[in-house]
């Protein structure tokens, strides 16, 4: 099992009515697994993903990753839990501003040294989605579907067992689409388990699984 | 940094200020302006305030006795140096010279000149006894001939005339002989003879019409020095009980007396100007404060973001640490050349145009006080971003991102 969660609450006061955007939501994922996670605008897709990934804390209910209860960890273990075995490619822009493309994709090696060479697995992963040219630009010189490209192929740098992936294709083309989920489903292949937000059904049909939400919670396993 | 594919985590940093050039640049000249207000404003204090406090030391004297009455001129003259006339004995002299505790004295004859054609101005005259004067001496910047001739004079710092010119006085000519180094007090505006010399002028004075002639065997003053392990205070009762306080026709005057009578005046500028100094730098430690934060607020995404990749929460606390850092260090050092710059060649110029005791601090107080500027300036960025640091802290990572905006 790499990924478990229990009965997993998420409470925002807004307005000053209380809002339940995660509503008791259970799950688990095993190695290898593709799972795809669909559901409307506001449903609570965002908000799950990212308690799932250690960067928003639940109301209630726990989390596990490999065994580890993210609640019994501190912020230490838990980023170096994120920089290693886990990759998250969030919703919206996350490359940052004064880095080039390779400088955005080694930064994981960067918060946490280790062992390695990353620019020639970093090149690797560039070239995998398609933007190796662009290597050296700044991210003010690139499109938004570049700039995603660039966010799946950092999330890739350090191998990790978990990819947990928030509408990566928003601003692809079909091709393109088509060639990131050829890579997840790769991934997948090799034991990685992959959690993906998407409104593209033909993209959805690649995986394994499909869970759709409302209003906070899952509804049903499938579209 | 283009070529430099592998960062390390101080090349973020610096990436992030190079990149930035204009947000950069513009924190460094705020910091550098606080900089320079605080050492600029630290120095000008430090000297006005020292100025007041040395006075004492300066007017060279511990004790001063003058005749009954005129004790509230002898202020006048020694640091003002507002023209003056008055007599006593010169048995005086040796009188207080015997008394417990006094080491030296010397004495002084002042003269008013006028401000009529026989006079190049209305100044105070000082005739002084070379041989055994500590006052004067000290300050005058050539070396003085063995003595005084009866048409030479020394001027004070702020008479304008250079060695070899000659200033008219009763219609007398006198060479100047030397000029003395400014010492913020009266003497700056008097002018000094020999006491022969200082005699004539005062029976010039009364020819040209002024009070009355001072008797034969005349002096003005008495300057003293008192002897190591005793005070002025002590010394001022000594004399007082000696000669019969009230009953001499003199009055003891220590010279700590006339600056604390000054101080209170003086002392209410100078306190004015520091908090005026002391006001613009929180002013500007304020806006620092308020600017960071406003920067920081900006940039949460990438904060959140850094955190998300697996910063921990030390790590992106640091990174703006060092950036706020490196801004500080580099403000604080600009700010501070910079007030050295326009302070040290214009010093003269600003001693005189407040017109006040001002004493300029040494190389070694000089260096100090730069120093501790720097310290600081270097932490004042750090402190400006501890307070949205520790906010951010408190969040989560995605709660700091979505702050950040989308
Ligand atoms: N910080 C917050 N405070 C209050 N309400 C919030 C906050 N964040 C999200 N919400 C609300 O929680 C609900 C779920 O939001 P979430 O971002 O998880 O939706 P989503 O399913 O990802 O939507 P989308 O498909 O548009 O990205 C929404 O109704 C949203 O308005
Ligand atoms: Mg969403």
């Amino acid at each position: 099992m790499i990924l478990e969660a229990r009965e997993i609450r998420k409470e925002y006061k807004r307005g000053g009515t209380l809002l339940q955007a995660v509503d008791d939501v259970s799950l688990e994922l095993t190695e290898g697994e593709f799972v795809c996670l669909v559901g409307r605008s506001g449903s609570g897709k965002s908000t799950l993903l990212n308690i799932l990934a250690g960067l928003l804390s639940p109301t209630s209910g726990s989390v596990s990753f490999e065994g580890r209860n993210y609640t019994e960890m501190d912020d230490e273990a838990l980023s170096l839990l994120r920089n290693t075995r886990l990759g998250y490619i969030m919703q919206g822009h996350s490359v940052l501003p004064n880095f080039t493309v390779l400088q955005n994709v080694i930064l994981p090696h960067v918060l946490f040294k280790r062992g390695g060479e990353p620019a020639e697995r970093a090149a690797e992963l560039l070239e995998d989605v398609g933007i190796r040219h662009l290597s050296s630009q700044y991210p003010h010189e690139l499109s938004g579907g570049e700039l995603r490209r660039v966010a799946i192929a950092r999330a890739l740098l350090s191998a990790p067992s978990l990819l947990i992936a928030d509408e990566p294709t928003g601003d692809l083309d079909d091709e393109t689409t088509a060639d990131i989920m050829d890579l997840f489903a790769g991934l997948a292949e090799k034991g990685t388990a992959v959690l993906m937000v998407t409104h593209d059904t033909e993209a959805a049909s690649r995986s394994h699984r499909i869970l759709t939400m409302k209003a906070g919670r899952i509804v049903k396993a499938g579209l | 940094m283009k070529y430099r594919p592998y960062l390390s985590f101080s090349d973020l940093a610096l990436c992030n200020l190079q990149r930035r050039p204009f947000r950069t640049a513009g924190l460094v000249i705020l910091v550098a302006l606080m900089s320079f207000v605080l050492f600029g404003g630290s120095l000008i204090t430090y000297s006005l305030f020292s100025g007041t406090d040395a006075l004492a030391k300066r007017l060279g004297a511990d004790i001063l006795i003058v005749p009954q009455g005129y004790d509230n001129k002898v202020e006048g003259i020694l640091l003002r140096g507002e023209p003056s006339t008055f007599y006593m004995s010169d048995e005086w002299l040796s009188k207080i010279a015997e008394v417990d505790g006094v080491r030296a004295v010397s004495p002084q004859l002042f003269v008013a000149s006028l401000n009529a054609d026989c006079c190049a101005m209305p100044i105070q005259l000082i005739g002084f006894e070379q041989s055994t004067d500590f006052v004067i001496e000290p300050w005058i910047k050539t070396v003085l001939p063995g003595s005084l001739a009866d048409e030479e004079i020394v001027v004070g710092g702020a008479i304008s005339g250079k060695v070899g010119d000659t200033l008219k006085f009763f219609d007398r000519d006198y060479r100047i002989a030397a000029k003395m180094e400014k010492t913020g007090t009266g003497f700056d505006a008097s002018i000094f003879m020999n006491i022969a010399a200082a005699e004539m002028a005062a029976a010039d004075y009364e020819t040209a019409g002024g009070a009355y002639p001072p008797p034969e065997g005349s002096i003005s003053s008495v300057v003293v020095m008192v002897e190591d392990g005793f005070t002025a205070n002590e010394v001022t009762r000594q004399i007082n009980s000696d000669f019969h306080y009230g009953k001499s026709g003199i009055v003891v005057v220590p010279a700590k007396t006339i600056i604390n009578n000054v101080s209170g005046s003086l002392r209410v500028l100078v306190i004015f100007i520091a908090a005026l100094a002391g006001l613009l730098w929180i002013l500007a430690v304020l806006v620092l404060a308020v600017v960071f934060s406003v920067m920081l607020n900006e940039r949460k995404r990438e904060f959140g973001i850094l955190r998300s990749l697996g910063a921990t929460r030390r790590r992106v606390s640091s990174l703006i640490f060092i950036e706020s850092g490196v801004i500080s260090a580099a403000g604080g050092m600009a700010g501070i050349f910079l007030a050295a710059l326009l302070i040290i060649p214009f010093r003269n110029y600003i001693r005189d145009l407040v017109e006040i005791p001002y004493i300029q601090a040494s190389a070694a107080w000089f260096a100090a006080m730069a120093f501790g500027c720097l310290l600081i300036s270097f932490a004042v960025g750090p402190l400006a971003s501890l307070f949205s640091v520790k906010r951010m802290n408190k969040n989560d990572a995605y709660t700091v991102i979505r702050e950040g905006g989308l």
